[in-house]
């Protein structure tokens, strides 16, 4: 196995004034590097004829009448319901201080707004043709879109849904690399946009740019590195106390079914390191990159979320109408394995803690996963003014809300 | 109920049942087949394309269909005949027309191999972990397209734009695979596909 780093990928015919222009603007131009997709990068030699493969959308949604919800699986006391349908590849969520939700898409390119009617909901498009636009925070009236290489914002857009402004550009400088080039955005409690910008391949040693959580702060554009070792989050939140810094991380591929795990960190300050590409799970060095390196030497996640579940979008509980017990968990959405024989995930999970901190991970919500396949694929969560729970479903394109009653 | 009326019965059940499990296009073949038409002015009947630069549709993977159709009516994908074409298309319409040519035939492979070049290009595709995805048998699957059979001249254009980075890619893999072609190596690689007889 062959590990090349290249940030300025050599071109046929490219002049040496060209190069040099290259060289300038890298950070913006930052390719990922020639070879294989990237999805097979990192398979050993047995694994060459490996049939698994990411799992690709329908790129429309799914009639919500078709969706069996039924078959989800709650602890007692808890229901789900479609919430909002037709919203194709639904991905990341915020909330507006009116009570607009935002919902992002990836492999599309729209951002849908729904806005609650009551008994109904209604989905207006906001903003379509830009480039995986993945990452959504709401701010100060803004809804902020994080797209592949920059970040734009809307302003006072609950009162321009029907008449959405033009976007304000806040940074366009960002990698333009497509593996984990997506964005997850989270605003935080100093008023900076978090962010990830994933590593630009399954693993390598990635240029010092990339596999980072950073934060942007949007009024300055002064952006600086937050944690390091982060091979790709797509999930983050602030606890609703300490105001700690809590994601996820996607671990890496083609390790075997059973690692590494998916992680669950805290990044309690700056400048963290939690191990990509040397340690896994905070306690498996890689079989090739970790060699003459130590688990030792960094940040270990506070849980492992089990391997290739894909754990994406993570919210605290800070909502009232769940049991009492529930007062500070995470949930995290996992959006289910490719790469494993025997599918994972495809779940929401529950993470609660004892008396002394200890963390326990359990199925919230399960049901979606069966033996012939999966029907849908949680991506994230959203913590409602009432203390119900939204799920997004990029399998289906839609919106589900889980509320409990005594 | 008699033998007679129970094999009816019988008959009767197995119909209902194939008419549940038909995909949604055959619910209207009329509708479908006017839809078509615009498709297979140019790229064949049955999506059996005769024209090089035009790719055959005939048993490409439906869900490949739609992110292709998807991609020029947003305009990711751009093609002076396909995107005016597209722009029109709604969700229903991309998804009967991706069921219709994901159950077509193809027709055999317009091309005879060269043995050398096809031999030049099975090594580049190896090397380059084309299989991977396409399928030993080139079939594709899912997102993944049918490059069996398909046109050399259209292939080829396809490998060059990947490699320029210009052609619309859904999650830039194949951008990534076409990074290190050579152009001996695209050449192989079309005539190595475009000879490979299609299921």
């Amino acid at each position: 196995m062959r590990h090349v780093l290249r940030l300025n990928p050599a071109r046929p015919g490219m002049t040496a004034l060209m190069a040099a222009a290259f060289t300038t603007v890298a950070f913006a131009q930052a390719q990922a590097p020639a070879g294989p997709p990237s999805y097979v990068q990192g398979r050993s030699t047995d694994q060459e004829n490996s049939p698994l493969k990411p799992h690709a959308p329908p790129p429309t949604a799914k009639p919500g009448k078709e969706i069996p919800l039924a078959k989800v699986k709650l602890p007692a006391g808890f229901k789900i319901e479609l919430w909002a349908e037709g919203i194709p590849n639904a991905r990341s969520l915020a909330l507006g201080t009116k009570g607009t939700v935002f919902v992002s898409t990836r492999l599309r390119s729209e951002v849908y707004a729904v806005v609650d009617l009551g008994g109904s909901r209604e989905v207006k498009t906001i903003a379509k043709g830009l480039d995986t636009p993945n990452g959504l925070a709401f701010r100060n009236g803004a809804l902020y879109v994080g797209a592949l290489n920059r970040i734009l914002r809307y302003d006072d857009i609950e009162n321009r849904l029907d008449n959405p402004p033009e976007p304000k550009v806040v940074i366009d400088t960002l990698p333009t690399d497509r593996p984990h080039g997506w964005k997850f955005l989270s605003v935080g409690p100093d008023g900076w946009i978090y962010f990830n910008i994933g590593a630009p391949c399954n693993i390598c040693v990635p240029p010092y740019t990339h596999a980072q959580i950073v934060r942007l702060h949007p009024e300055s554009g002064t952006l600086e590195t937050y944690a390091l070792g982060v091979r790709n989050s797509v999930g983050m939140d602030f606890h609703p106390v300490t105001k700690e810094l809590w994601f996820t991380d996607n671990g890496r591929d083609w390790l075997g079914d059973n690692a590494p795990s998916d992680e669950l960190n805290r990044a309690p300050q700056a400048g963290l390191h939690f191990g990509y590409p040397y340690c896994h799970q905070g306690d498996t060095l890689d079989p090739e990159l970790g060699k003459h390196r130590r688990c030792g030497e960094f940040t270990k996640p506070v849980v492992k979320l089990g391997a290739h579940v894909a754990a994406l979008g993570m919210r605290f509980y800070d909502g009232k109408m769940f049991p009492a017990e529930y007062r500070n968990n995470i949930f995290v959405a996992e959006h289910g394995s490719w790469n494993r024989t025997q599918k994972s995930g495809y779940n929401v999970t529950r993470v609660s803690f004892g008396p002394n901190g200890d963390a326990k991970a359990e199925v919230f919500l399960g049901g979606i996963l069966e033996s012939e396949g999966f029907w849908g694929r949680p991506v994230d969560l959203l913590v409602m003014r009432d203390g119900s729970l939204l799920v997004s479903d990029d399998w289906n394109g839609a919106i589900y809300r889980v509320s409990y009653e005594k | 109920m008699n033998g007679a009326a129970r094999r009816l019965a019988r008959a009767l059940a197995i119909l209902a049942g194939a008419a549940a499990a038909a995909p949604a296009w055959a619910a209207d073949p009329e509708a479908v087949r006017q839809k078509v038409q615009a498709c297979v002015a140019c790229h064949g009947e049955a999506g059996n394309s005769t024209n090089p630069g035009v790719p055959s549709l005939a048993r490409q993977p439906s869900l490949f269909m739609q992110w292709q159709l998807l991609m020029f009516r947003d305009g990711r994908r751009k093609d002076p005949q396909m995107s005016p074409v597209a722009a029109n298309l709604s969700d229903a319409d991309i998804a009967d027309l991706a069921a219709y040519f994901a159950a077509q035939k193809p027709a055999a492979a317009a091309l005879a191999p060269d043995p050398a070049k096809a031999e030049a290009g099975l090594k580049a595709a190896r090397t380059n972990h084309c299989l991977s995805c396409h399928g030993a048998n080139l079939m594709g699957a899912d997102q993944i397209p049918r490059i069996a059979g398909q046109h050399l001249e259209y292939v080829r254009t396809q490998l060059r734009l990947y490699r320029a980075r210009t052609r619309a890619d859904l999650d830039g893999q194949m951008t990534s695979a076409a990074q290190a072609l050579t152009d001996e190596n695209i050449e192989n690689l079309a005539h190595f596909v475009a000879t490979f007889p299609p299921q």
